[in-house]
């Protein structure tokens, strides 16, 4: 008889989903391996991070643990690190998910998990008898049904393999998907400093295939729940991006407006006559340069121009400036790229505007942030990319930002997106800076 | 000791095909869970078929148990040979015969407990084994699953159905146009024609053949082509056209180089015969004189054949590139769609249900964007129809999949329109 497991192919998706692109490995199914907590118990152990699932009529419920299943002797004494969900099997399949940390005993005929924020509650599986009781703290923090002990149908073990590093992940992965929502909700209620505009000026400025068109694409995908391909992006010898931009994004396909705008770049290029005119930027900056200016490497844009903005007013100029680089090339950046951007750094501090740093196309993006997300940790900080480019461009370390475009996979992630969207708010704090910096009049 | 299988992607993928396009779950790992015989009939028993998979310093071998221990059946020898599998049939008898010294199997005894192997010269020789005793270091059990079972089949056609519903409700930005056009560009052969057959037929129900599809040399559509897409034989008119053109060529028999921007502006009719060596020319005959937003292109979808990524002429690669400015300067989007996936080396039917993670195909992903310079995350994969009869739902949420890319990707360019050109002719 082969071995199937009860999970559907669409819930195994959202729990690979949930856990970071891992596989399922079932390794225990009571009805065909016995219901006896023996059986489970030997093919479990020392399996590496594992999901229970216990299957009911109307829904189905699972324990995620990072460590080892104990072995029997142990009981209670190691913490790990734990995820309970459960599916709803009515009309819409919805998971819901909490982070616990809890200790689990084996006995000879149950497993209980106890969880430290709450020792008098336990979750207890009887595989004998199919019941299992689940303590409130569950029950209200996943929505189930209030009736706490149920008979059960099945109970499945697998194993979870290629789970990302330990502990961090998981315990912010949980998380995540409320934190990203929370920066989303705290972005679109988003106002400029003392209503001065509606909508903030950004302006994306670093060499060319450093991600500028990327980072907007990437946004902008969040903000619609799908990859968005708006902003012509790949590489070139020379810059894919040759207009000048002034990208607003709306909250939505059908949307309103957000309060801020995109504004993309030619790419700066270590030869003169290549790239973005340094002397185009402070046009840039003003305001003076209209939304899909042809940029022409070798001459940069004059009042001649017919589409030249004259008298550019407040709302039009740029109120943020972030120099965006790839995290991989910044250390070994040729002398001259470095003498442009020294230039380029010049004309953006003459004009006052504020500026933060952006690195783009980091590795290992779920090790940028601490558990709590609220700053970049301390081994990214002393990266020597962070540190150079807080001494090379003068930039506080809470203004140098670092993220990962969607450039390479196709699926939106929560991780992924809590850093672009705290990318995006540190910008605005830097906008709202400027503003507030401003003479009266 | 994580809980990994030792065997390289290829090696476990060969393997898989060899014994019927399985997939395996690592269940056993002697050096992590003990070696020995009791641990591994332990965590073994009543799983299905299983594969014993023995590494030693210059060998790989094992056995395929078709039914689950403690049945009796033949059981399946295998060695890895330089390029090929070789096996032979023992038994019938149970898997722990395997692992422990009996009078029922001389020919092939696994010590775990020793780490050694002891072969008959007979199974030897079938097997092409060098020597009777082969000492190991890793021993691994694998259950085998079809690839494409009830369970993941369920699950494909509800995806199916939900991609199916996402495209016939889908209305274009701001209702700018009532359909999108997406043109498909790419060199003979690449598989453009096969790809609007095979979005047909998702929507027909069965499998079509409208568009004459050719062979790789020459090349069969000469004629431009835009083809409105019926929901179900009768149904309403679905919300893009799919544009078929000549295909690329780094000769001069392919599609003319300055029919792409008519092409993208609209002023090419349906069935407009391509000249290679004479490009459209304004005023004359059937040329669209004032095309208005609906009849342009909105999305560009290069098609390319994987087995021909790496090994494009540098003609064909700077004509890619041309092409590629000249849809920045229109400000079209593009998107790439990868065909023949289901013929690069190894790769099986099955593996479409999770493609993007075959190694293959992964490097063929990367050898686009490295050598045409597209985003990794502008490359699709799509599986055509050729020689099958009945719809594979598998194939379809592929294609269907790259499709609503599409339609997003021309929301995008239809966004991005400046207001004034939304209703001038061009
Ligand atoms: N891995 C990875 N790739 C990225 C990331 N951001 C951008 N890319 C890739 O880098 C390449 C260049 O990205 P673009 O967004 O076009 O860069 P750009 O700065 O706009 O470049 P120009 O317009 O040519 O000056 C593309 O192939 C992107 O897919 C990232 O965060 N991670
Ligand atoms: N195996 C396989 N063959 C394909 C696929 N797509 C197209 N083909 C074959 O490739 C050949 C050329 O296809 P065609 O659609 O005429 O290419 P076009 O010149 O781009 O229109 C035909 O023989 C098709 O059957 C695919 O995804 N897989
Ligand atoms: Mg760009
Ligand atoms: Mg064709």
């Amino acid at each position: 008889m082969a071995v199937r497991t009860t999970l559907t192919w669409n819930e195994e998706k959202s729990l690979q989903k949930l856990l970071g692109n891992v596989s399922l490995i079932l390794l225990y199914k009571s009805t065909v391996h016995g219901n006896r907590i023996s059986n489970m118990y030997n093919r479990c152990i020392r399996q590496g991070s594992t999901v229970t699932m216990i299957y009911c009529p109307k829904n189905s419920f699972g324990i995620f643990m990072l460590g080892h299943y104990p072995e029997i002797s142990e009981g209670f004494r190691k913490l790990n690190s734990s995820i309970y969900f459960s599916f709803q099997k009515n009309k819409t399949m919805e998971m819901t998910a909490a982070f616990l940390n809890s200790t689990l005993k084996i006995s000879n005929d149950q497993l209980e998990f106890q969880f430290p924020i709450s020792p008098v509650q336990y979750l207890s599986l009887d595989l004998h008898k199919r019941t299992i009781v689940i303590p409130k703290l569950l029950v209200e923090k996943l929505g189930l049904n209030p009736d706490l002990g149920f008979r059960f149908l099945e109970c499945e073990v697998f194993r979870v393999e290629g789970i990302k590093d330990a502990a961090g992940y998981i315990n912010r992965i949980t998380r995540a998907t409320q934190h990203r929502n929370s920066l989303l909700a705290d972005l679109r209620a988003y106002r400029p400093y003392a209503d001065l505009v509606s909508e903030i000026r950004i302006l994306l400025l670093g060499p060319v295939g450093s991600g500028k068109s990327s980072f907007f694409n990437s946004v902008k995908s969040i903000f619609h729940g799908h990859l968005t391909h708006q902003a012509i992006v790949g590489s070139d010898v020379t810059s894919i991006t040759e207009q000048y931009r002034i990208y607003s994004v709306k909250d939505g396909k059908d949307g309103k407006s957000l309060p801020f705008m995109l504004c993309d770049s030619m790419g700066l290029d270590e030869k003169e006559g290549v790239g973005l005119c340094v002397a185009d930027i402070p046009h840039i900056l003003k305001g003076c340069v209209p939304d899909r200016y042809q940029f022409s490497p070798h001459k940069p844009i004059t009042p001649k121009h017919p589409a030249f903005i004259t008298s550019p007013s407040l709302k039009d100029r740029i109120h943020c400036v972030a120099y965006v680089f790839d995290i991989n090339s910044i250390d070994n950046l040729s002398s001259k790229m470095v003498a442009k951007f020294k230039q380029v750094q010049k004309e953006v501090l003459n004009c006052g505007v504020a500026h933060v740093a952006l690195f783009t196309k980091v590795n290992n993006c779920y090790e940028v942030l601490q558990d709590n997300f609220l700053k970049m940790n301390k081994s990214m900080i002393s990266q020597s990319q962070i540190q150079n480019a807080n001494k090379m461009l003068g930039i506080p370390l809470s203004n140098i930002l670092v993220v990962e475009n969607y450039a390479s996979e196709r699926e939106m992630d929560p991780l992924k997106d809590i850093l672009i969207l705290s990318a995006l708010k540190q910008m605005f704090r830097a906008a709202d800076d400027f503003l507030e910096d401003l003479p009266l009049e | 000791m994580a809980m990994t299988t030792c065997l390289t992607w290829m090696q476990e993928k060969k393997l898989q095909n060899h014994f019927g396009e399985k997939q395996f779950s690592l269940l056993y790992k002697a050096s992590v869970h003990e070696f020995s015989s009791e641990s591994l009939l332990q965590r073994c028993s009543k799983q299905g078929p299983i594969i014993t998979v023995i590494h030693s310093e210059d060998h790989i071998l094992g056995a395929y148990v078709p039914k689950s221990y403690p049945e009796d059946c033949f059981i399946i020898l295998f060695a890895f040979q330089e390029t090929t599998i070789s096996h032979c049939k023992i038994g019938p008898f149970q898997l722990s015969m395997l692992f422990y010294e009996s009078d029922r199997n001389s020919e092939f005894n696994i010590n775990l407990e020793k780490k050694e192997v002891a072969i008959s010269i007979n199974t030897m020789d079938k097997l092409g084994l060098p020597q009777c005793y082969i000492s190991f270091q890793e021993c691994e059990v694998f259950r085998c699953e079809d690839l494409l079972d009830k369970r993941r089949m369920d699950g494909l056609t509800e995806l199916r159905e939900s991609l199916l519903t996402a495209i016939r409700t889908y209305e274009p930005y701001g209702g700018r146009v009532c359909q999108v056009r997406i043109l498909l560009l790419g060199p003979i052969g690449a598989g453009k024609s096969s790809f609007f057959n095979s979005v047909k037929s998702v929507f027909r129900g069965h499998v079509t053949n409208q568009a004459l599809v050719g062979s790789k040399t020459t090349g069969v559509s000469e004629k431009y082509r835009t083809y409105f897409i019926k929901d179900g034989k009768d149904g309403n008119t679905l919300p893009f056209i799919l544009c078929d053109s000549m295909g690329l060529s780094e000769k001069e028999e392919g599609l003319h180089m300055d029919d792409i921007p008519c092409i993208l502006e609209g002023c090419v009719p349906d069935r407009y015969q391509f000249n290679s060596m004479k490009p459209i020319t304004p005023g004359l005959g059937n040329y669209t004189g004032c095309p208005m937003l609906k009849d342009r292109i909105h999305c560009v979808a290069f098609v390319f054949d994987a087995n021909s990524v790496g090994h494009l002429s540098d003609e064909m690669v700077e004509k890619i590139r041309r092409i590629r400015r000249e849809l920045i300067k229109c400000g079209v989007v593009h998107v790439v769609l990868l065909t023949h996936v289901d013929t690069l080396d190894l790769i099986t039917k099955g593996d479409l249900i999770d493609i993007y993670r075959c190694v293959p195909v992964k490097l063929k992903l990367e050898a686009v964007h490295r050598e045409l310079g597209f985003a990794l995350s502008d490359i699709f994969v799509v599986s055509n129809y050729t020689s099958e009869w009945e719809l594979e739902p598998v194939m379809d949420v592929l294609n269907l999949s790259a499709l609503r890319q599409m339609l997003w990707a021309a929301d995008d360019f239809l966004e991005d329109l400046p207001l004034e050109e939304t209703s001038r002719c061009f």
